[in-house]
């Protein structure tokens, strides 16, 4: 059995139905989609029971309906745990206290998408301006940039 | 002109020092104006150097297209150099918005932030225009045209 | 009695611009805030609304030094989505380009860092030196900067013999100068002073915090994408990974000259078993990826960088995420930065640790001192910063 199984086949073991979907992407790469509940949880496991306790990388997607927040972890073999919430209450768990590397990586989901992470230690502006104004998230789906002059505080597209 | 004039305009030309900004650029514009300084290039021996203040700076030269966050530190800059000063708009970015143009937090050239009084074009401009556009500047701030 | 410190938002040494908060007791650093406000330009929407094939140009510049690792990213991931892979000499010559691309990078660095620790000469030194690297990317690229080198299927001129000879005498000529650069930073009594014992960075610290690339090896750690992860190539050349066990300034520097040496040795070994054929696949200009997501990791001379990227099945991705070394290496700065017990932070050590991350070249410097107690503002620049910090390399020694 590759590496790559093999940390997938520990997973399922533990958490059986708590992983909606685990797959093999390629060499090296796996990937898992747990319910916000249990996201927490599977990656205090991975980070400090597997021992994959790098955190490469925190992204955040825009799916429509609702936002995934994806977490890299892994020096070699790279997992990503996935995890998805509603668009219109948009919480999830802050790992901070697991990986402190996740602070910045958060911030800027905050920033951008509109994630709110639970228990972050400060949740703030990390990319855009201060006068940027609130509640308008960019890299959402439903954002279109003013065409050619950006936001200007106030003044909304 | 008179005499004392054309002497202050001839004085002023030589040697003018340069106020480096980047206002959100990708720093390969940074990094070739800094190449300017060094051995190759050699921009010391046209009297050009690079200070750390604005208000011992005869021109500004801005690369990047100018992000909102950068704006009006720019315009504070520009506000705080003493007159008469000369502003240089060095790379595609600073020209014309360059790759960002359309995106959300760029404006679209320096002109529409500052007056400008040279273009550089280039992604990245290149250490022999910058050179070249400094001499030309110089040249023009002697004759009075600028 | 202790002040408030804001360091930024532009500064020379920073990469993009980051503001620094520093509580100092007298000199010495107590706790330190960061705030960081980035030269944000909407790159990841921008990406979104372009063909993958325009995308390319403007992942390029999200930084113009290491230009050559975002392209390479770029294309390795839109491969894996296509389900193709480069041909083999088109993956030689993407080493070729990426390594030369690393040591320029070093030599950037290194004379900017000895810059601001006030030996102008080694920056004269270094920089003059990498203009025949400049020269080389140009012979190879047709551009100093922003090479545009590498395209989705391959890379977009192919290396003739003319240009492989030259490529040979400046990597001799190159080494021969880096050790004459290694022997007078060994010997060089305000150097080794200023950097040796000064930003602490504990091997579990940096994992823990995520730090990445020569940081992260210069605490001993040893990880490299392209040991533990390799692209393009790397798992058929070999050589070592650098690391350093003294965790400190002293070691970054090491960390990052001895990198050159092996970056000269992996290039000449990728020119001397360059395999024969296509450099390029033949991949029309616009097409659709088909849906699905791909991850891929590049050593850039900062650190590991990352691409992820998910597909509908349309011209453009769905999203593009981009996450960049210096990103991952700052959190460190504000662990390096606070004094603790037994270690101690002085104010004239911030260009020392912050330019130990490798950030890029920036702008005008502000330094803002308030002293609470007496009611009193002084500002700055970074030049009086600079020369509190020589003064005290000069008192050190």
């Amino acid at each position: 059995m590759s590496d790559e199984e093999d940390i997938l086949r520990k997973i399922t073991e533990k958490f059986g139905e708590g992983v909606l979907e685990a797959r093999v992407l390629g060499r090296r790469r796996i990937s898992i989609l747990v319910p916000p509940d249990a996201y927490k949880n599977v990656v205090k496991y991975v980070a400090q029971d597997l021992g994959l306790e790098f955190l490469s990388c925190l992204s955040g997607v825009d799916y429509g309906d609702s936002l995934e927040v994806v977490a890299h972890l892994g020096f070699s073999t790279q997992i990503l745990i996935k995890t998805r919430v509603p668009k219109d209450n948009p919480v999830i768990d802050s790992i901070t206290d697991i990986l402190p590397a996740a602070n910045l990586y958060e911030r800027e989901a905050h920033d951008l998408l509109g994630i709110i992470f639970r228990g972050h230690p400060n949740l703030g502006r990390v990319f855009l301006p201060e006068d940027w104004p609130k509640g308008i998230y960019p890299l959402r789906k439903d954002y279109a940039p003013e065409h050619p002059k950006p936001l200007r505080g106030g003044e909304v597209g | 002109m008179g005499l004392v004039e054309k002497l202050v305009k001839k004085c002023r030309a030589r040697s003018p020092w340069i106020l480096l900004f980047d206002t959100g650029a990708c720093n390969a514009c940074d990094i070739e104006i800094a190449a300017c300084l060094t051995p190759r290039y050699d921009v010391e021996r046209f009297g050009v150097l690079a200070r750390g203040s604005p208000r011992h700076a005869d021109i500004l030269v801005v690369t990047g297209p100018v992000t909102r966050q950068a704006r009006d530190r720019l315009i504070r800059i520009y506000e705080q150099m003493p007159e008469p000063k000369y502003v240089v708009a060095a790379g595609t970015c600073a020209t014309s918005g360059g790759v960002y143009w359309g995106c959300y937090n760029t404006y679209p050239s320096l002109d529409s932030v500052i007056p400008v009084h040279a273009y550089v074009s280039g992604c990245p401009v290149k250490p022999e225009a910058i050179l070249k556009a400094i001499s030309i500047l110089v040249e023009k701030i002697e004759k009075g045209e600028v | 009695m202790s002040f408030e410190i804001s360091i930024g938002p532009q500064h020379p040494i920073h990469v993009e611009p980051l503001m620094l908060r520093l509580s100092v007791e007298g000199e010495l650093i107590v706790d330190v805030d960061v705030d960081v406000s980035y030269i944000h330009r909407g790159i990841e929407k921008a990406l979104e609304a372009r063909p993958y094939i325009q995308g390319l140009y403007l992942v390029e510049r999200i930084c113009g030094i290491c230009n050559a690792a975002h392209s390479l990213c770029y294309c390795l991931n839109v491969e894996q989505l296509l389900g193709k892979e480069a041909p083999p000499r088109a993956k030689y010559l993407r080493i070729v380009v990426e390594e030369l691309s690393r040591i320029h990078s070093h030599l950037l660095w290194l004379g900017h860092y000895f810059h601001t620790l006030g030996f102008e000469t080694l920056f004269m030194y270094f920089w003059r030196d990498r203009e025949r690297i400049m020269d080389m990317l140009e012979l190879i690229t047709g551009n100093r900067v922003t090479t545009s080198y590498n395209t989705i299927g391959g890379v977009r001129r192919d290396l003739t013999p003319e240009a492989e000879q030259r490529l040979r005498r400046t990597l001799d000529y190159i080494e021969e100068r880096m050790r004459y650069y290694e022997k007078v930073i060994d010997s060089e009594p305000t150097i080794l002073a200023r950097t040796q014992g000064v930003g602490i960075l504990k091997p579990s610290d940096a994992v823990r915090l995520g730090v990445v690339g020569p940081h992260l090896r210069a605490s001993g750690v040893k990880h490299d994408v392209r040991l533990d992860d390799p692209y393009s190539g790397h798992d058929e050349i070999p050589f070592n990974v650098i690391t350093w066990d003294t965790c400190d300034c002293y070691a970054r520097v090491k960390v990052r000259i001895r990198e050159v040496y092996e970056s000269v040795n992996i290039i000449r070994y990728a020119l001397d078993h360059m395999p024969s054929g296509d450099y390029r696949l033949k991949i029309p200009p616009f097409f659709k990826a088909p849906p699905g997501e791909s991850l891929s990791r590049v050593e850039a001379p900062r650190g590991e960088l990352v691409h992820y990227s998910i597909s509908d099945g349309g011209d453009r991705p769905y999203r593009y995420k981009v996450r960049t070394p210096t990103l991952a290496n700052l959190l460190s700065v504000v662990e390096m930065l606070r004094s603790r017990d037994g270690y101690e932070v002085y104010i004239a050590d911030v260009p020392a640790i912050l330019g130990g991350i490798d950030p890029c070249i920036c702008c005008s410097a502000r330094v803002m001192v308030t002293d609470e107690a007496r009611r009193r503002r002084t500002i700055m620049t970074l030049e009086d910063v600079i020369k509190i910090s020589r003064e005290r390399g000069a008192k050190r020694r």
